[in-house]
């Protein structure tokens, strides 16, 4: 790195004075230069591939419709945003959805704290095997896995097959499926290796001498976990919620393969108004709303919690 | 896209470079036209899934071995209007029936010269005019089917004759409408007696209102026809909108199945192919085309996708009795009683595609 900096200012030069602080400002240079050799390829990425779409979109919500060549310049109209806010069904499927996603995070990260905490207590040294065995899913297709849950939850499905060889039901369940359930169903499945990934960090980095302090100061272990890994696995439960309630919030997928007609979300509407309507403008009106939902959500969330928690 | 432009530049670069090589070697100097098995070149078909196969497109492949062929894959007509509205540099692109007027609007697509298509007159009146806007042939007609109920003749053993049983509450949980505006608008019409390119804002509240009633009974609604396919197979649902490939399809397996024949009349469509306004490789697409309507490709169209094709010598050399049924092909009165789709305007898809998304969205 010294190498690409070949302008260095002599530390002698400088007038702080100071060996330690002459020394420091040196390195301060090859600091910067380090810091924008490894974060302008990232910064360069994120500008082209997400500042730059959103902008594109946000300047689409202001078109009047998809008529003339996009990239002409048209004049900004406030019309898509009116036709929105006349059709109080979409407004009542963001709710729904934030609702729904709010639901789906908070089961993942609570079916995944037992299982982070077995990983991180109880599994010894068994601990990297199961890691593995908890992300071996995503060696396969998201899809292949809804679809897994389709032959899972049908009506000639493994659960309608066994209940019917039991002798517990004569006609299969109908209910199982092509509904909101099996959309969260479905979601909290994907989302549960995703959400104990966080938790596991954070409770792996607790320092077992707190327990045995604990111990020898005669905690009993529902108190050493109600005061001491709880409280210090909080980041990671935090960091493990908006994982899965942000992506959520705008999920498509799930909802189209298993919600049947009437488990769609949000998402579905945005979706829909880019590949089956070919009306970007209101499409990225829809989406400008959501993006704006999200920022207000988060940003409540973090008047409740101290986000700078989850890094440290 | 403009990666994807320099990327065919530096191909073209390359395929220029192969030639001129080749002609530094002693090669004959090219004549004006070369033998079709030495033309080269590359072009790109923006298509449908499934249609990038070279079945599809097996005469140009034989007759022109040494031209490239590209595909891109859109998902619905929306899909592929967006891409090419975005400026898609795909040379050819392949539509249906209601969404052909925006291309000639926007000028997204070149006129056919329909004389240097050999295959040409082959294609019966009715199907060429399809592709005409404005009194011009813009689109060359290719594929087409009819779209009718189908149902699982053991569940529904009296049978359907009205577009009307998709909305029927007797078959609750066990209806599968296909997930699309335009669609919904046109049954509507048909069960209404509507006229379906003059539909009003009244008319069209009210189709949204039959419409959300129907979601109670719809099962799921379907965006492919594998997906149609499956639910009819399982017996989850018994009666669909649905396109003849499916009939055909779960007549061929045994599935216990019938295409009505509804009082109000079955719907036909029809997929052409256009050409974009611009492409440096124009010859060479028709060339592409008039291949497409070939009787080898025509042939795998009806047999591996039970479509219709738009050479008529192929239709006529329909023998297999499955494929007979699904075209209706001994019922000489079929085509009398069928309703094409017409040309949507622009503020018709609007329109019809935001009351659909408020079909999904109503509480």
């Amino acid at each position: 790195m010294t190498s690409s900096t070949p302008t260095l200012p002599s530390p002698k030069s400088n007038s702080f004075g100071g060996g330690i602080l002459k020394g420091w400002k040196g390195r301060g240079w090859d600091r910067r230069a380090t810091f924008w050799l490894i974060y302008l390829p990232p910064l360069f990425c994120l500008f082209v591939f997400l500042v730059m779409p959103v902008l594109l979109m946000a300047a689409f919500s202001f078109r009047p419709d998809m008529r003339g060549d996009l990239f002409r310049t048209w004049i900004p109209t406030l019309d898509q945003y009116a036709s929105l806010v006349a059709t109080g069904s979409y407004w009542r499927l963001l709710g729904i959805s934030t609702l729904t996603a709010l639901g789906i995070a908070i089961s993942a990260v609570l079916l995944a704290y037992p299982l982070a905490y077995f990983l991180a207590f109880y599994a010894g040294a068994r601990a990297g095997f199961y890691l593995i065995l908890l992300l071996v899913p995503f060696w396969t297709s998201y899809l292949l896995r809804i679809m897994a849950w389709k032959i899972l939850l049908g009506t000639e499905g493994v659960i309608n097959s066994f209940l019917i060889y039991a002798g517990l039901i004569q006609e299969p369940l109908t209910a199982l499926l092509y509904n909101r359930t099996a959309v969260v169903l479905t979601l909290v499945y994907v989302w549960l290796p995703f959400a104990a990934l966080p938790i596991l960090a954070a409770l792996q980095r607790i320092d077992p001498a707190l327990f045995e302090a604990a111990a020898d100061l005669g905690a009993r272990p529902a108190y050493q976990f109600a005061r001491i890994t709880l409280p210090l696995s909080l980041p990671g439960v935090f960091a493990a919620f908006f994982m899965v309630f942000i992506p959520t919030i705008g999920e498509y997928v799930t909802p189209l393969l298993v919600g049947g007609s009437r488990g769609f979300l949000y998402g579905n509407i945005i979706q829909d108004f880019f590949t089956k309507a070919a009306n970007w403008p209101l499409g990225s009106a829809l989406s400008m709303i959501m993006l704006a939902a999200t920022l207000i959500l988060v940003v409540l969330a973090t008047r409740l919690i101290d986000l700078r928690q989850l890094f440290e | 896209m403009k990666p994807k432009r320099s990327m065919l530049l530096a191909a073209r670069g390359i395929l220029l470079a192969f030639v001129l090589m080749l002609s530094a070697c002693g090669a004959p100097a090219p004549a004006t036209e070369l033998p079709p098995g030495e033309l080269t070149g590359d072009l790109t078909v923006l298509d449908w899934a499934g249609y990038d196969a070279e079945d599809f497109w097996i005469d140009f492949k034989n007759t022109y071995p040494k031209v490239t062929v590209n595909f891109e894959i859109g998902s619905s007509d929306a899909d592929i209007y967006g891409k090419m509205k975005a400026g898609d540099q795909a040379d050819i692109f392949h539509i249906y029936t209601g969404w052909l007027q925006f291309y000639v609007d926007e000028g997204l697509v070149e006129e056919i010269d329909t004389s240097k298509l050999t295959n040409w007159d082959k294609v019966p009146e009715n199907f060429k005019k399809i592709g005409q806007i404005d009194g011009k042939q813009y689109f060359v007609p290719w594929d087409w089917g009819f779209t009718s109920i189908l149902y699982r003749t053991d569940k529904v053993p009296e049978g359907v004759d009205s577009w009307a049983s998709l909305t029927d509450p007797k078959f609750a949980d066990h209806i599968s409408m296909w997930d699309d505006g335009p669609g919904a608008v046109t049954i509507s019409s048909y069960i209404h007696g509507y006229d379906e390119t003059a539909i009003t804002d009244e008319q069209l509240a009210s189709i949204k209102d039959e419409w959300i009633a129907q979601r109670d009974l719809n099962l799921f609604y379907w965006a492919g026809e594998p997906e149609l396919v499956e639910g009819m197979r399982s017996g989850d649902v018994w009666v669909a909108y649905a396109w003849q490939g499916a009939y055909a399809l779960l007549l061929g397996e045994g599935v216990p199945v019938a295409y009505a024949n509804p009082k109000e009349g079955r719907n036909s469509w029809v997929g052409v192919y256009g050409i974009r306004k611009g492409t440096e490789n124009y010859d060479l697409a028709l060339k592409f085309l008039d291949a497409k309507l070939g009787e080898a490709t025509g042939a795998n169209v009806v047999n591996l996708f039970y479509y219709g094709h738009s050479n008529q010598d192929v239709m006529n050399g329909i023998t297999d009795e499955t494929l007979k049924q699904a075209f209706s092909i001994d019922d000489p009165d079929i085509l009398n009683k069928t309703n094409f789709t017409p040309n949507l305007t622009a503020e018709q898809r609007d329109a019809w595609t935001a009351m659909w998304a408020e079909v999904k969205a109503a509480p």
